[in-house]
This record gives structure tokens, C-alpha cells and sequence, in this order.
């Protein structure tokens, strides 16, 4: 199937194969980089599932160990293959998803199958899983030095009460001692089924030749998807602050909105542009908030916002160092509840409007940044560009909405690492 | 080749730009070129976040938040910067190409005309700037200068490159001191800011779709190209080809879990603009510069003696760096390896396989910066900088052309001038 977005001057070519990979190329004209991603839908909130009609509860870490090992097959290691074609390689593992991807200026063919093979076959044995939790608990411990990311891990914790999003994706080095050569080949059968996963390639390539390609290295039959689980939910957060020191010279905070999650058939794209909106025009670097906020020192030009959706669950997060949280916090839910009130003026909304429409832009020029875009949308049964389209069925009521859940009690918690 | 034209529009200001019609946004920079460090060092770090505060037309921020969503979104960012031994202090702005939006014409312009109303034309009060904005940004400014021991990845180069070219402009730090920033006012702010204006080269880019005669009219329309006949030449940096003594050892103790090793050597003159520095590359991307490197196969994937560990280059000063992530108690053993896989260079024991590679890697990411724009103006700051016009395409020629004899000759260049290991002492 083609697709074309004329305003936008992008188009792509998109395929279901066989086996239920789906594949999708983004051209782009001129680049002498062509990048393709090869995502799971398996990301490390998917630890509890049942498969064949058993459950399992896996140790935290799980996904992001299994990417790790990965890129071990029996004839050697597939980081050793693309160095020799000269591609630059790498994985990620969030929340909601796994992912494996190159980026090449040339022999992109001969990179594909190298990626295909390898997220296709795995292999672990005792002795290599055994080295690979000293390379990873090196990884955690890095991660527990780092401010910014035990902020955010304090605020998933303080939002919600049970949801797996909680814990933090490495795992910990407890966690991840658990973790045997069974389990991984459980995970890797669950989820690393043809229909459970995505081929992105943007650049330069042939779209013949790559479903070609992806159907004679990805397995004929799809495997059954695990069943996953996610405990019960509820709308009221879990703590309302989170705190913890650390050798950091000033505070830094994370404040997040508990929002409602998608509803079934609800649009995850146009969710996410609306909360994305919303937070612009709360506290986005260009709205009223900001500057009254940033002129009295309360957050500075790090401060960022984003909007999270994973399965049963959607956050607001907006965050970054401050001499006092405490009163950030008040003047941003202040603002909260204003605008719950009041509504938003067209002037202000149209122009915030028009500016999230020149950042969402921005992205299609970036290879590695559309790819995940578009591997993320696909998962949700949609196509990045779409984005435009949808900006139109968006209104300033609909964002006053947004800001009337977030201003329920109860809805927000604030994380904060505060100077030792 | 990518189009890439520099032109002296003036006296003392020069616009780089990179002519494509592939990219749907558009970069543009402004920036002073100055000498890093002395005493004006806090007062010109400070000095584009003060005057990003306002200006005569859009007095605070909110003001100019507002002209920046009517440009679709453009951004804007306060640079401040170590170019080799130069501090380019400014502007950086994407914002999306006019052709791409409706009514969107006129956009490049007013994105060039808001950056030359930032740095020429700057909101004041009674002759100097405002003493609010003056304030808040120097508290902003010994904040940062504080933050930068926050993340432990980030502070143990920095401190190894403070120690090890301690006598060196390149060692100078680039916001000052917090004793300099404490002593910010908004009369010594105004005269540094009058001094830079005099003083600096002035750099300009642009990197899009729009054509050189356009882009270069739209830059002669502001008083950015007015002619600064005061401008001082650059200096070159000065690149010692060996240390000046033996090899020091520093150990510091800072209250995190994860050590971090750090070691700095000289290029025995390898630089930018001096020495063997396509060689250099492929040398130092064998050794640490990837996956496949020396340093990456050895001292992380077999002896699993750290998270991370990788050699850079920083040609523009002519110094090589490995930064490493490791146990405390693996800080001799780690060390030695490195070194140990430096001696393997020394001593030929280079595959074939890893010299391709290493070259491949080259042309991969030198070749993947055509295709991000801000990527392109860093990489041609840098150029300017060190009064050089390489294109990307050129190293990636040269690259390939160097031989295992000449990597060889680059790894027995190179001399250990410092070890820096920050010990973790929390928990």
C-alpha cells in the first residue's frame, strides 16, 4: 500500500508479509543515510503474561537483558558483523517497546540481513547470560548516579500503585540475577512473534527487495502473542511526592498528571498530540507560565515537558531543576486548574497550535527520530503523518477537557532529588 | 559533494552555508568567536542568556515566546561553546522551511531578523541591561557552573581536561569561575558585551533549501553584517606534541557508586590543523572510537571491566581521551588494559579487519552528518574556528586513503599525559 502526503511532501510504502511482519519504508530524497529499526511490541512493562496457557512472572529487567543478548548468535556477535560493513549499530528497550537498528551509508542490504538474522535467532547459554549480568549491573549503577533518571523512575513510582511501569526498565541487580537462559527464550517466543513486530526502514532503499528480505529471515509462521497483564487499575495516584537525595548541586523535579488511558479504538496519535498540546500551552517554553515561572527562578531553560502512553495508562510529565519544587508545583497546578475553569483563548490556542505543528515537522528530518515515530504509531495500527490530518479534529474545548482530568484530586505527584 | 559556500560579508564577519533543498527546516547561528577564558570569561558566558531575556522590540520572554509560535515553532537557544581555544558565544536557531507550511513565507527572515535584534539590539534600562534579567541569569550562571559535577559522565573529561591543560587556554573554563560569576552586574555585563561586539569575529550559517544570493540579502539586511573593524584575528590553539613531564595520576573521591576513569595523552602533534590527522582518526576510532574497537572488545565485552569505555579525538586541540565507567576496585586493572590495548597499537597488532572497520565507522558517521543540519553547523563552527574549510567528504577520502604504517606512526605519537580517576564513595 502507498500512501502520500502532499502537504507534508512525504510518502510510504507499507506491507503486511505472510507471517504478519509489517514493513514500512519512508523514503527520503537526498540522504545519504538510510536507517532501519526492527521493533517489538515487548517493552518492560510487558514482565507478567501467559503463554500455552501457563503464566509467567518474570524478573524486572527482563526485556532489556534479552536486547542485550541478542546480539549474541552462535557464529559470533552481530555488533562484529556490522562493524565490518561499517554500519553503525544499536537497541533500545522503554517501556512498550524493543528495538534493533542500523544506520548505514552504504551496504544496507547486506546490514538488513545482519539485523534480520540476529533478532530472528536467539541463542543463550549459561556462561554468556552469567557475564552479561555484570556488564548490565555496571549499567544500573550507572543509571543510580544519574539525577535525571532516578527523578523520573521516583515519579512513575508515585504515580502509580501497581501498574509495572513502576519499575524501572533495567531491572535491579537482585532482579536481574533471576534471570535464566528459559526465560529469555520464553520472552523471546511471547512476543518476538513476526505479528508482534515492526520493519521501519527510512532513507534510500528498494521496498520490493526488502519485503523480500524480511520474509526469507523472519520465521514462515507467527508464533502466538503472550497475553499479558497489567495489574488493576486505579484513577488516583499512589503518593503524592516522591523525594530523595543526592550529590546534585540544586533540586530537580519531575511533576506528572495521571491521565485516563486510551480507550479502546481511541487514536494513540491524536492522544498524544492533544496532551502534547495541552502541556505547551500550560508550561511549554513559549507559553505565559513559563516565562512568569522562569523569571522568578523556579525552572530554568532544562525544564521540558512530554507526554507518556503505555498500555492502561497515560502521563503528563513536565520537570527540570528548580530552586523550589514545592512551589513550582503550586503554580503549575494553579495554572491547572485555571484553565480547567476558564477554558483557553483562541489567539493563544492558535498559535501554540501552529507551533507544536513546526516541531512535529521537524521530525520527518530526522531518519532514526521518524522511524521510532512510526514503528510506535504502527504499533497502534497508525502512520506518523496522520498527525497533520488530525490537528484539525483538535479544539480548545477538547483541551480544556484535558486540563479539567488533570485537575481532579488526587491526580498528580511530584518527584524530587533534592541536594544531599 | 553537499554545496558549501563561506563568504566574508564584512569586516570581521564571515556566513558559512550549506545549500540543500533535502530538509524540511532550516538552521541558522549567530555567534561571537573570542579567546576562552580571562577575566571576562563569566561575564561572556553569562551574556547571551541575558540578552535571549529581551529586546527593544520584544521586551521579555514572553513576548518573544509569543514571535517565536508565530514562526511555526523556531526555536531558539543561547550558545555557549568551546571551540578548541575559542569561546563562541550566541545564537542557534532551527526553525521549519517556509515552503512546508501555509503561509509560511517570510519565515527564514524573521527568524534572521529576532537573531539580530537578540545579539544588536537588546532590551536595556538607563544605558545598561536590566538588572532583573542581569541577576537572574547570573544566578542561572553559577548554577550551571555548580551543575556540572551533577552527572558524574560528564564531569570526570571535564575535570581530566582542567587538570591535564591547567596552563593551557583549553583548560580555561568555559563559563568561568563562581567567584567571576558572583561578580556579574549589569554595568560590567553591558561594557563585556560592548567589548565582545568589538573584539569578536562574528560567524554566521545557514543550512537549507533557500539559494546563497537570498540567504546571504537576508543576512546584509540587519546590522549583523555591519563591518567591525576592531575584530581581533584568532589565535591558533597551541597543541603540545608531548606532555611537558612525566605522567601524573589524580584521584578524587566524589559520593557516587560508579567510579569513572579517565586518561588523557597528547597526539605528538596530530591536530586539526597540524600533524597526521586523518591517521589520527583511523587510530583512535581502532582503539575506542566503536563497537568494534579495541577498547570496546577487550576492556568492556572480554574482561567486562566496564560499562563503557571509548578514546576520542579532539582534534581541534590535538588530546586524546578514554572515559570509562568502572568498579572502584577494578580502577589498576581497567587502567592497565587500556593502556595495554594502546601498546597492541604501538606494536602493529592491527587486523586488517579492524583497519576497515575503522574506516568504515569514518565514512558511516562523517557521512551520516550530511544529513543533519545541526550537526553540519557544529561541525563547521569548529572549522572556523581553527581557520580551516575540510569538508566531511574530504576526511572521508583521506580516511580511507591512510595506511596500518601511518595508524602505527599515530600510536607511537602518542603520550600519556594524565590518569584521572574519580572514586565513587557513596554507599
Amino acid at each position: 500500500m502507498s500512501k502520500v502526503w502532499t502537504a507534508l511532501r512525504e510518502r510510504m510504502e507499507e506491507r503486511t508479509l505472510d507471517n504478519g511482519l509489517r514493513v514500512c519504508y519512508l523514503p527520503k530524497e537526498g540522504f545519504g543515510k538510510t536507517f532501519a529499526i526492527l521493533a517489538a511490541n515487548f517493552g518492560s512493562v510487558d514482565a507478567s503474561f501467559t503463554i500455552d496457557g501457563q503464566r509467567h512472572e518474570t524478573p524486572a529487567g527482563v526485556a532489556h537483558f534479552l536486547e542485550h543478548k541478542m546480539f549474541e548468535d552462535e557464529d559470533g556477535n552481530a555488533l562484529q558483523k556490522f562493524a565490518r560493513t561499517g554500519a553503525s549499530p544499536n537497541a533500545f528497550t522503554s517501556h512498550t517497546m524493543t528495538a534493533y537498528h542500523f544506520s548505514c551509508t552504504e551496504r544496507f542490504e547486506e546490514n538488513l540481513e545482519i539485523l534480520l538474522k540476529f533478532v530472528f535467532t536467539p541463542y543463550f547459554t549459561e556462561e554468556n547470560v552469567a557475564k552479561e549480568r555484570g556488564i548490565i549491573g555496571q549499567e544500573i549503577g550507572m543509571m543510580d548516579d544519574t539525577p535525571g533518571w532516578q527523578v523520573f523512575c521516583g515519579l512513575l513510582g508515585g504515580l502509580y500503585r501497581n501498574h509495572p511501569v513502576r519499575v524501572p526498565i533495567a531491572g535491579s541487580v537482585d532482579s536481574i540475577a533471576q534471570i535464566t537462559p528459559e526465560v529469555l527464550y520464553t520472552c523471546h517466543r511471547a512476543f518476538y512473534s513476526p505479528k508482534n513486530m515492526v520493519l521501519v526502514v527510512c532513507g534510500t532503499a528498494d521496498f520490493d527487495e526488502v519485503c523480500r528480505m524480511a520474509a526469507q529471515f523472519s520465521p514462515a509462521e507467527a508464533a502466538e502473542i503472550g497475553e499479558r497483564h497489567y495489574g488493576s487499575r486505579r484513577e488516583a495516584v499512589s503518593e503524592l511526592t516522591v523525594t530523595r537525595r543526592m550529590p546534585v548541586s540544586r533540586p530537580q523535579f519531575l511533576l506528572g498528571f495521571k491521565d485516563v488511558p486510551c480507550a479502546p479504538g481511541e487514536s494513540h496519535l491524536r492522544r498524544g498530540l492533544l496532551g502534547e498540546l495541552s502541556l505547551r500551552i500550560l508550561c511549554g517554553d513559549t507559553s505565559p507560565l513559563y516565562a512568569e515561572l522562569y523569571a522568578k527562578r523556579l525552572i530554568g531553560r532544562d525544564f521540558d515537558t512530554d507526554y507518556m502512553i503505555f498500555p492502561e495508562g497515560a502521563a503528563a510529565v513536565l520537570g527540570g531543576e528548580s530552586r523550589d519544587p514545592e512551589a513550582a508545583r503550586e503554580a503549575i497546578e494553579r495554572e491547572v486548574a485555571r484553565l480547567a475553569r476558564e477554558g483557553v483563548g483562541q489567539a493563544l490556542f492558535g498559535r501554540m497550535k501552529k507551533a507544536l505543528y513546526g516541531l512535529r515537522l521537524r521530525v520527518f528530518d530526522v531518519p532514526e527520530a521518524y522511524a521510532r515515530q512510526q514503528a510506535t504509531a504502527l504499533f497502534a495500527g497508525e502512520d506518523y503523518a496522520d498527525f497533520a490530518a488530525l490537528f484539525d479534529t483538535i479544539g480548545a474545548d477538547d483541551v480544556q477537557a484535558v486540563y479539567a482530568r488533570w485537575a481532579q484530586r488526587d491526580r498528580s505527584c511530584m518527584s524530587a532529588v533534592l541536594p544531599q | 559533494m553537499q554545496q558549501v559556500t563561506r563568504k566574508k560579508l564584512a569586516e570581521g564577519v564571515h556566513l558559512t552555508y550549506v545549500t540543500t533543498p533535502k530538509f524540511k527546516r532550516a538552521v541558522v547561528r549567530v555567534a561571537l568567536l573570542l579567546p576562552l577564558g580571562g577575566p571576562d570569561a563569566a561575564l561572556r558566558a553569562c551574556l547571551p542568556h541575558v540578552l535571549r531575556r529581551g529586546t527593544k522590540r520584544l521586551p521579555d520572554l514572553r513576548a518573544i515566546g509569543e514571535a517565536l509560535d508565530d514562526l511555526y515553532g523556531a526555536r531558539i537557544e543561547a550558545i555557549v561553546r568551546r571551540e578548541g581555544e575559542h569561546l563562541a558565544v550566541g545564537f542557534l536557531s532551527d526553525c521549519i522551511d517556509e515552503s512546508c507550511a501555509p503561509g509560511a513565507d517570510g519565515l527564514t527572515a524573521g527568524v534572521i531578523r529576532l537573531l539580530a535584534e537578540l545579539l544588536c539590539d537588546p532590551y536595556t534600562q538607563e544605558g545598561v541591561f536590566c538588572p532583573d534579567y542581569t541577576a537572574g541569569e547570573r544566578e542561572n550562571l553559577i548554577d550551571r557552573i555548580a551543575a556540572q559535577k551533577n552527572d558524574p559522565r560528564v564531569w570526570a573529561p571535564l575535570r581530566l581536561t582542567q587538570l591535564m591543560c591547567a596552563d593551557e587556554a583549553y583548560g580555561q573554563p568555559v563559563h568561568g569561575t563562581k567567584e567571576q560569576a558572583e561578580k556579574v552586574t549589569e554595568r560590567k555585563l553591558y561594557a563585556a558585551y560592548q567589548r565582545a561586539l568589538d573584539e569578536a569575529q562574528l560567524e554566521l550559517f545557514y543550512c537549507g533549501p533557500l539559494a546563497p544570493d537570498t540567504v546571504e540579502g537576508l543576512f546584509m539586511d540587519t546590522p549583523l553584517a555591519q563591518p567591525r573593524p576592531k575584530a581581533l584575528p584568532l589565535p591558533p590553539a597551541v597543541v603540545l606534541a608531548q606532555p611537558k613531564g612525566t605522567a601524573r595520576e589524580v584521584v578524587e573521591e566524589e559520593p557516587v557508586t560508579q567510579g569513572k576513569l579517565s586518561l588523557g595523552f597528547r597526539t605528538g602533534g596530530a591536530s586539526l590543523t597540524g600533524g597526521d590527522a586523518a591517521a589520527y582518526w583511523v587510530f583512535q576510532t581502532l582503539y575506542g572510537g566503536s563497537t568494534s574497537s579495541k577498547l570496546f572488545l577487550h576492556v568492556r565485552e572480554q574482561k567486562s571491566l566496564c560499562y563503557y569505555a571509548s578514546a576520542q579525538f579532539i582534534a581541534p586541540k590535538g588530546i586524546m581521551m578514554v572515559n570509562s565507567g568502572i568498579e572502584n576496585r577494578d580502577f589498576a586493572a581497567a587502567r592497565d588494559e587500556i593502556l595495554r590495548q594502546l601498546d597492541e597499537c604501538r606494536e602493529g597488532h592491527i587486523g586488517d579487519d579492524e583497519m576497515d572497520a575503522a574506516r568504515k565507522a569514518l565514512a558511516t558517521n562523517w557521512g551520516a552528518m550530511l544529513d543533519d543540519p545541526l550537526t553540519l553547523e557544529r561541525y563547521w563552527l569548529g572549522q572556523a574556528a581553527a581557520g580551516t574549510m575540510v569538508a566531511p567528504e574530504e576526511r572521508i577520502a583521506q580516511a580511507g586513503a591512510v595506511s596500518r604504517e601511518r595508524v602505527v606512526a599515530a600510536a607511537q605519537a602518542t603520550t600519556l599525559d594524565m590518569v584521572y580517576f574519580m572514586k565513587g564513595a557513596a554507599g
